[in-house]
């Protein structure tokens, strides 16, 4: 029978595929918020319900707090407050997207094929996840106009981040680490605060990136 | 209590966000004195550390945490000059936000502890972003963006980095406390396969900070569009810190015995910022951004050096130090300069030498320092360098450093001399704001210092440059 | 084999019936009580009792494509495991028949629409067109991947009716996405939302319906009935996946449950969401195949 943790690492294959394909910024942030709590309670899945000490499911909490409350509803006030057309407007199509994914994917379970003899016996799914997670978040990044999904990016990144925390947490000190993966989320929340409070539209009249380009050489 | 040097601007940085203007500048500088005396006290070894977990002063911590006082120093004599020709609005957050950010650079420079060093560098993104959107332009604010946004990444990546040295301790059966110094001692024991990962993603990571190419494309726009005494911080002192995130891996590389690899990638990485910022310098129209090209030049030597290893490795430290005092000085003229012609393009500033005679003089002398001609100390750096290249047999990076330097130094001699005496229309009473010797202090401070550390090196000064050269395997000779 | 036919029976007898159930949920929604649960008989009853009108310029090939639809659907639904109990016929290959059955019975539907000459026929039988193919692409993948996991080229063996070894102890999670995947081309295939609207009624934006319009009385009510028993086709297929179907005498309602779910998943989903911008079928489409592809690269990496 399947395990629990494999169920949760196919639905973060999938809400990378919809987010890669995914055309309305509040989507994005539906999604994202799905794969913040899918993330955060992936290490529970994997403890098989022994390895969780006390102080480590404090940690749990707090992180699916942050990753799958209280940074989507940040984004959230973001899109409503800040952006005028909801489209995602991407650079690279969305099919072309797609099939990028799906790229970083072959590329992700190679890489991890490599590595997996050097690394911490977990399941097999995890360091594919992570990197596929990773990458997208980066394409995401690159290829999108709009400044608040270069934020959903980034923390979709952040969130690939802790899944190859995650599958390299065996011993010790882990679980202190991974903890301070958390500060990334105030890098992002300071971003979204950026984009909420110094209204990248008022002085641009909208949130794309794209028009802000006049600093290059 | 090494620990005072982060609290002395940790406090005072709180109290200025609620001070009125004339005393948060009073704070600012006081905290800066009070900041540096502390610094000092710390290198000549009076002040030890009380969580020594966490904290220690390196070699090349100290180094990094007086130079980083030093300008702090330096650039607060500065603003307090410098607010009065501007309107500020938001003066109590600037104030708070510098020594914030001096904050976050004395944790940089004396944190030990893997993720201490982490969240200090992450900090320093976060308190140095206002410093840049201060202006609220739109440059300012698309500057400030890319410099979250992408520092971020970097940071995210450094954070892997850290991960990847902990898995190399688990593989390695290793069990140390999480800080670099107890790591270099059992260096030998980690697993070597995924120690170079980790320093890969810790050039990649904390290189983004530093400014090494091609991840230096925040640099130029957030240099440019931050305050004048801001740049010259940025400048002089942030890339430092962010070097030793990838310094103290490399170390780390260099005791487990496969410091080779690190050394490829490093001047790899050195030769290519090298490069990069001699091609964008010939086309550049903006002072600022072609000083913060020049940095991102410097720093380029600077992990070049540090990949050479022996004299090259002297020099690279020696370079850090000289570097950092004669761009913010540069910075600190460019302000002036902003001041009074009102424009950063190098069109319209001509002819500064009738003009502004006191910031010209200071301009071509910074000019002429970071070229690395004599008498200032770039060219003792460069000199060292280019002997360690020459020892350790690499012919060809000798020859892209040198026609590197060399395109860096006839792309900037462009547009710097026109810049200094060139012919102009604009009369002396066009002049937005005249020189101030208060303005001017600092600038020439800050080269007299060079100049005084190239002629005489203390000895005691010396033998730390060594001891944070030897530890990336460097100084023989 | 009586055990076969009888449950092909059932299924065949039952399968507008369950069609019912996707409006029920939809009415319930809407907060109506909907047609009655027979309706879909009453219907076909009324349909087969009308007199066919036929254009004049449609030739023998308007009157053959329900017929050969139907045929196709039936055939297939002979080779599908009903419950995990063997199929009336099973044999290496056939996995290729059946779909190829299915695709025969839309390149016929496709060929009628162009043999009325209507535009609106036209345009409905391009879409047809294009969105079946590119599904069919997804089904490929699916069936690879099974290929890899089970072996053979059999349905049974696929779903491993006979070595008792469903796809779940194998695959692990590149099933969810395998299921994912067919779900998402039920939905393509059978014209629901959000690729196709079946309850639509303009022409312009139908891909489905804008094709049968032409047909009539006992033709219709073939190419009607046909629709019903693909959708179960489709239903059936992915509960086979879904159940851990072990040869017990408590299969048959866990498999009768399953399908109803899923019955009422694609009303659920019909109810809360609103069929797409064409130019994004494409794309849904898309990320099935993605999805299908995504688990037969993790299965090839577990044995690469």
């Amino acid at each position: 029978m399947i395990s629990f943790a494999d169920l949760l690492l196919a639905f973060v294959f999938l809400s990378v595929l919809v987010s890669l394909a995914s055309n309305r910024l509040m989507e994005l942030v539906k999604i994202m918020a799905f794969q913040g709590v899918i993330v955060s309670i992936i290490p529970l899945a994997l403890a098989h319900g022994s390895g969780i000490k006390a102080e480590g499911w404090e940690f749990l909490t707090a992180t699916l707090l942050i990753k799958g409350l209280i940074m989507p509803m940040a984004l959230y006030i973001a899109v409503k407050k800040v952006a005028n057309r909801r489209e995602v407007e991407p650079y690279v199509s969305y099919n072309a997207s797609i099939f990028i994914g799906l790229l970083i994917t072959m590329a992700a379970s190679l890489i991890s094929h490599r590595l997996s003899p050097s690394m911490p016996a977990a399941d097999t799914l995890l360091l594919p996840a992570g990197l596929t997670t990773v990458g997208a978040g980066f394409f995401l990044m690159m290829t999108r106009h709009k400044a608040i999904t270069q934020v959903i990016g980034y923390l979709m990144l952040e969130n690939g981040i802790y899944l190859l925390g995650t599958a390299m947490a065996r011993k010790t000190h882990f679980q202190h680490i991974l903890e301070f993966g958390v500060l990334l989320d105030l890098l992002a929340g300071v971003m979204i605060m950026g984009i909420i409070l110094y209204h990248i539209n008022r002085t641009f009249d909208d949130v794309d990136t794209g028009i802000l380009r006049s600093l290059k050489d | 209590m090494l620990e005072i040097v982060i609290l002395i601007p940790l406090l005072s940085g709180v109290a200025a966000f609620f001070l009125p203007p004339r005393p948060g500048r009073v704070t600012l500088l006081a905290a800066g004195v009070l900041h540096l005396a502390a610094s000092i006290a710390a290198l000549s070894g009076f002040l030890p550390a009380m969580l020594p977990l966490y904290f220690t002063l390196t070699p090349l911590g100290g180094l990094v945490l007086v130079i980083t006082s030093f300008l702090y120093c330096m650039t607060a004599i500065y603003t307090v000059s410098y607010m009065n020709e501007i309107e500020m609005h938001a003066e109590p957050a600037f104030n708070g936000s510098m020594l914030l950010f001096l904050t976050a650079m004395s944790m940089a420079a004396i944190a030990d502890h893997i993720i201490v060093l982490w969240i200090a560098i992450e900090a320093t993104t976060l308190t140095s972003a206002p410093l840049i959107l201060l202006h609220k332009s739109k440059g300012a604010l698309e500057a400030a963006w890319k410099y979250v946004l992408i520092c971020s990444v970097g940071i995210a990546l450094a954070l892997l980095s850290a991960f990847f040295l902990i898995l190399a301790m688990n593989q390695g059966g290793v069990q140390v406390p999480l800080n670099y110094n107890s790591l270099n001692g059992v260096a030998a024991s980690l697993n070597p396969l995924w120690l170079k990962a980790a320093f890969i993603f810790a050039v990649i990571g904390y290189g983004t900070k530093m400014g090494l190419a091609p991840m230096h494309t925040w640099l130029p726009d957030a240099h440019s569009e931050a305050v004048s005494p801001a740049s010259a911080l940025l400048s002089g002192a942030l890339l430092n810190c962010a070097f030793l995130g990838v310094y103290k891996t490399h170390v780390l590389l260099t005791s487990a015995g496969i410091g080779r690899f690190s050394d490829h990638i490093l001047m790899i990485f050195g030769l290519f910022s090298i490069l990069v910022a001699g091609v964008f310098i010939l086309h550049q129209s903006d002072y600022k951004r072609l000083l913060a090209y020049s940095s991102i030049e410097n720093m380029g030597i600077i992990a070049f050096g540090s990949g050479l290893g022996g004299l090259g490795a002297i020099g690279a430290v020696i370079h850090m130090i000289h570097h950092s005092l004669i761009k913010s000085s540069l910075f600190l003229t460019s302000g002036n300069i902003l001041l009074g012609y009102g424009s950063k393009q190098i069109k319209q500033t001509r002819g500064m030498i009738r003009l502004l005679p006191g910031t010209a003089a200071a301009f071509f002398s910074g000019f002429t320092a970071i070229s690395g001609l004599p008498p200032f100390g770039l060219v003792v750096s460069e000199l060292f360098i280019i002997l360690g290249a020459l020892r350790s047999h690499h012919p060809v990076a000798i020859i892209i450093f040198i026609s590197g330097l060399l395109l860096v130094f006839s792309g900037a001699c462009r547009h710097i001399l026109p810049m200094t005496f060139g012919s102009t229309e604009t009369k002396a009473d066009d002049l937005l704001v005249a020189d101030r010797p208060a303005r001017l202090l600092p600038s020439y401070t800050l080269l007299a210092v060079s100049i005084f550390l190239t002629f005489w090196m203390p000895e005691r000064l010396w033998e730390i440059i060594r001891q944070a050269a030897v530890l990336m395997g460097g100084a023989h000779g | 084999m009586t055990q076969a036919i009888i449950l092909l029976t059932i299924a065949v007898i039952s399968a507008p019936l369950l069609s019912m159930i996707i409006v029920k949920v939809k009415a319930w929604f809407c907060g109506r009580r909907g047609p009655a649960w027979l309706q879909n008989y009453s219907t076909l009853t009324k349909l087969v009792q009308k007199t066919p009108v036929y254009s004049n310029s449609t030739t023998f090939i308007f009157r053959l494509s329900p017929v050969i639809t139907m045929a196709g659907i039936l055939t297939a639904l002979c080779l599908l495991p009903i419950a995990g109990r063997p199929p009336l016929l099973s044999f290496a290959g056939d996995v290729i028949l059946l779909f190829y059955l299915l695709g025969l019975g839309r390149f016929f539907i496709i060929s009628a629409a162009m043999d009325t000459a209507s535009p609106f026929e036209g345009m409905g039988a391009a879409r047809e067109a294009l969105f079946g193919t590119l599904a069919e692409a997804t089904v490929f993948v699916v069936l690879i991947f099974f290929e890899r996991l089970q072996g053979g080229a059999s349905l049974a063996s696929y779903l491993g009716i006979h070595t008792n070894a469903g796809l779940w102890g194998n695959a692990g999670a590149a099933a969810i996405m395998i299921i994912i995947a067919l779900f998402m081309v039920l939905l393509t295939e059978n014209a629901r939302v959000p690729v196709d609207d079946p309850t639509t009624h303009l022409e312009l934006t139908m891909i489905h319906e804008v094709m049968v319009l032409d047909h009539s009385g006992p033709e219709l009510a073939l190419i009607e009935a046909g629709s019903w028993l693909k959708l179960f086709f489709y239903s059936a297929f992915i509960a086979d996946i879904l159940c851990p179907l072990r040869g017990r005498p408590l299969d048959f309602p866990l498999f009768a449950l399953t399908v109803i779910s899923i019955y009422i998943l694609i009303g659920f989903i019909e109810s809360i969401s609103a069929r797409y911008k064409l130019n994004m079928v494409p794309k849904f489409i898309l990320i099935s195949f993605a999805l299908a592809l995504f688990a037969l690269i993790f299965s090839m990496g577990a044995s690469l």
